[in-house]
């Protein structure tokens, strides 16, 4: 054999796939036990600077993405797609030959039961469809019954819906789009660079007794590329219930406060804007000031240590931290309440009407469902491979008009042929309407 | 609701201390009726498992499938479940002698958590909770079983000819083949669970595969076990290594259900 063809054979080989599964399940094992995403100072922090410098240089900071992780995802698709369309004419031969009695009855298998009289209640017993008469190359009376041939597809079906699914998978990471956008009831943002506008209508938040929150709930409208002008789809969403717009799929991904933050100078208003905390505002006619909005607290309580919190998620007594930036420089830091000013220099800032803002993510992509039918595909393929499980019986007939009784299964193995035993004793203790429970599996 | 819970959970653990008990007596005097009686009493202890989680279920008034003790006595209920199926199925009731243990050592994990019924978070709240859930019940049932069939497997050789145990167990072809029911069951249920979470992923957070922890451990547990199937395929894989590779799959369901909630982070940190 050349070394191409033995570099073929190798990469079509179950043998390879074997390898491909241990090296994925060790990378998968590399990606979890190390920390994603993170940074060299955060590695080098939490293992060494040199474990740093090797998980960098491994990429095991974003396993999953990674080239090595990539190529044997690849080598896998590989694999199955070769091993699948060069196993094809062997499963059809197989599956045909399943139905032949002549390769049956020539089968050295030793006889499971001999000295029945009619074999035909134990096919039934079994299960089996009923037997079809044939004869054995020395003339006897033979009887064959083949079941549960779709069982030999399993394996294949199985290793498409894996193919299907890994192209998906894969597709789907190239060429999705995400974006997430927030906002209080009322506002419209653009999506992303999609050039459609997500308005969002109104946003609530349903707290139970305890003030755990049972649901969050966002009513948007989406305008399409052509802008707020044109015709919006109106759609309902909350954790769980997703909405579809425009190619789109929208989800209500999480919540947090903002505010009103008001901005007036020597007492005349200047400015008014809703912030989200966390984000900031710059004054209008000093940009070299910003005023940052830290964190809300609904129910404003001091630790113990000192340290801000709310006492629950109700707004009973609303504060807000804030810190103000004189070009890109921390000038100040505190907590004002809902009914305080803030003064500096010529400018006074307040703070009012807190509400929740929503994060609606938005994403598109058009291979989930290919990804979801090889999921789908891959639970048939599996549910054929491992639970019908090809298996026939054939009874011979002996020259004093007796029967002896055969059977095979390749999966089934020792326990199918068990079953036929316990299925002709059966019927020799209980002949005829004997009960069919013997038969199952 | 909640009160008759308690009370039953306590009966179900002595219902299934006394079976392992009873189990280890019929091996020891082996007297047939005590095996009798012994998977009688499991059974029982089963009836009155499923009676205490209907009753969670309406004490809480969802499916009892959220937290670490939900989770912990369902998965003791499971592996009950698979393991009874497969006593009466293979007519092997060894293998109840040899899961009771397992079974004991899992509920009394449970009995350690705590029984609090906390209200779900809108994530969890789910249909696809339930589907998700309850196939991984199985699965990890399953798997347990297919952990006890190799050690059995792999205690086997030792037992004396010819003597009661090696009437009682079946031979290594029989136990072999048996394992593969069990690992097939659990791989079957595994892809459910994988699938099933990946669908309500997808509804909740808006990608069905993210790299989370438990979900990358199930999938090595997964490719593990598809590794499993694979090798059975190939000769001399079956028996002996397959039943070592069965134990080795089994560490890594553990794994995925415990070691990855207390040693790794993610979104699954919950249950
Ligand atoms: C994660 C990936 C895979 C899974 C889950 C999987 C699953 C399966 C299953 C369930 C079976 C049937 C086993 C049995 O009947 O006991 C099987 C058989 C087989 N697989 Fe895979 N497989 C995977 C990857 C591969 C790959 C990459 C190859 C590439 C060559 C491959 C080649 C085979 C072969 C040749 C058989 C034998 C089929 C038969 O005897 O009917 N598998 N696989």
């Amino acid at each position: 054999m050349t070394a191409i063809k033995k570099i073929w054979k190798f990469i079509s080989s179950m043998r390879f796939a074997i390898i491909l599964l241990a090296v994925l399940a060790a990378a998968c094992t590399a990606g979890s036990l190390v920390t994603q995403g993170q940074d060299y100072a955060w590695y080098a922090r939490r293992y060494s600077e040199r474990t740093a410098a090797l998980i960098l240089a491994l990429r095991l900071d974003d396993a999953f993405h990674s080239w090595w992780f990539i190529l044997i995802s690849a080598f896998l698709c590989v694999n199955l797609l070769l091993c699948s369309v060069l196993r094809l004419p062997q499963l059809i031969r197989r599956t045909k030959a399943a139905a032949d009695p002549r390769a049956a009855l020539r089968a050295p298998d030793g006889a499971l039961a001999e000295g029945l009289s009619d074999p035909r209640p134990v096919f039934r017993r079994l299960r089996m469809p009923a037997p079809v008469e044939s004869s054995t190359d020395d003339g006897r009376r033979a009887l064959f019954a083949a079941k549960n041939r779709a069982g030999f597809w399993g394996a294949w079906i199985c290793h498409l819906g894996i193919l299907l699914l890994i192209a998906g998978f894969g597709l789907g990471q190239m060429t999705q789009k995400q974006y997430a956008v927030y906002g209080v009831p009322g506002q419209s943002r653009p999506i992303g660079d999609t050039g459609c506008v997500l308005r969002i209508d109104d946003f609530r938040v349903d707290l139970r007794e305890d003030d755990t929150v049972a649901q969050y709930t966002a009513d948007i409208t989406v305008f399409g590329p052509s802008g707020e002008g044109g015709t919006g789809s109106s759609a309902t969403v909350s954790v769980n219930n997703p909405a579809s717009l425009f190619g789109m799929k929208f989800y209500q991904n999480s919540t947090g406060w903002a505010a009103t933050v008001s901005v007036a100078e020597k007492g005349a208003p200047l400015q008014e804007e809703i912030v989200c905390a966390g984000e900031y505002l710059l004054v209008a006619d000093k940009p070299d000031l910003a005023i940052c909005f830290n964190a809300f607290y609904p129910d404003y309580v001091m630790t113990p240590g000192s340290r801000p919190a709310t006492a629950s998620g109700r707004l009973n007594n609303p504060a807000y931290l804030y810190s103000v930036y004189y070009r890109e420089q921390m000038i100040g830091m505190n907590v004002l309440m809902a009914d305080e000013e803030l003064t500096i220099d010529d400018y006074t800032v307040t703070f009012s009407k807190p509400q929740n803002y929503t994060l609606i993510q938005v994403k598109a992509d058009r291979f989930t469902p290919l990804a979801l039918l090889g999921g789908l595909i891959t639970m048939l393929g599996l549910l054929l491979a491992l639970y019908v499980l090809p298996a026939s019986v054939w009874a011979v007939q002996t020259g004093d008009g007796s029967w002896t009784l055969h059977g095979a299964s390749r999966k089934g193995g020792a326990l199918f042929r068990e079953q036929v035993l316990r299925a002709a004793q059966a019927e020799r203790t209980a002949p005829e309407k004997g009960d069919k429970n013997d038969a199952s599996d | 609701m909640l009160q008759i819970e308690n009370t039953l959970f306590t009966i179900v653990m002595l219902a299934y201390f006394a079976a392992m008990i009873l189990y280890f007596t019929f091996i020891g005097v082996q007297k047939e009726p005590i095996a009798k009686a012994a998977v009688s009493l499991q059974c029982a202890g089963f009836a009155l498992h499923t009676a205490a989680l209907v009753c969670r279920g309406i004490g809480a008034g969802r499916l009892p499938l959220t937290n670490q003790y939900e989770f912990a006595t369902c998965f003791a209920w499971g592996l009950c479940l698979v393991c009874l199926v497969f006593v009466f199925r293979y007519r092997f009731t060894v293998l109840g002698a040899f899961a009771a243990p397992v079974i004991f050592l899992i509920i009394g994990y449970a009995a350690m958590q705590s029984r609090e019924v906390r209200e779900l978070m809108p994530a969890l709240r789910s249909n696809w909770l339930g589907f998700h859930v309850s196939t991984a019940i199985i699965a990890y049932g399953a798997f347990g079983v297919s952990f006890v069939l190799s050690v059995i497997f792999l205690l086997r050789d030792r037992i004396k000819a010819g003597g009661f145990l090696d009437h009682h167990i079946p031979n290594r072809e029989k136990l072999d083949a048996i394992s593969y029911r069990s690992v097939s069951l659990g791989l079957l249920f595994l892809t459910f669970t994988i699938v099933t979470g990946a669908i309500w992923a997808e509804r909740a957070w808006g990608s069905y595969w993210s790299w989370d922890p438990k979900e990358t451990w199930s999938l090595v547990t997964w490719i593990v076990y598809a590794i499993y199937l694979h090798l059975r395929i190939r000769r001399g894989w079956q028996g002996r290594s397959a039943a070592v590779f069965a134990a080795v799959g089994f560490i890594c369901v553990m794994f995925t259900y415990i070691g990855v909630n207390t040693l790794l982070p993610g979104v699954h940190s919950y249950a």
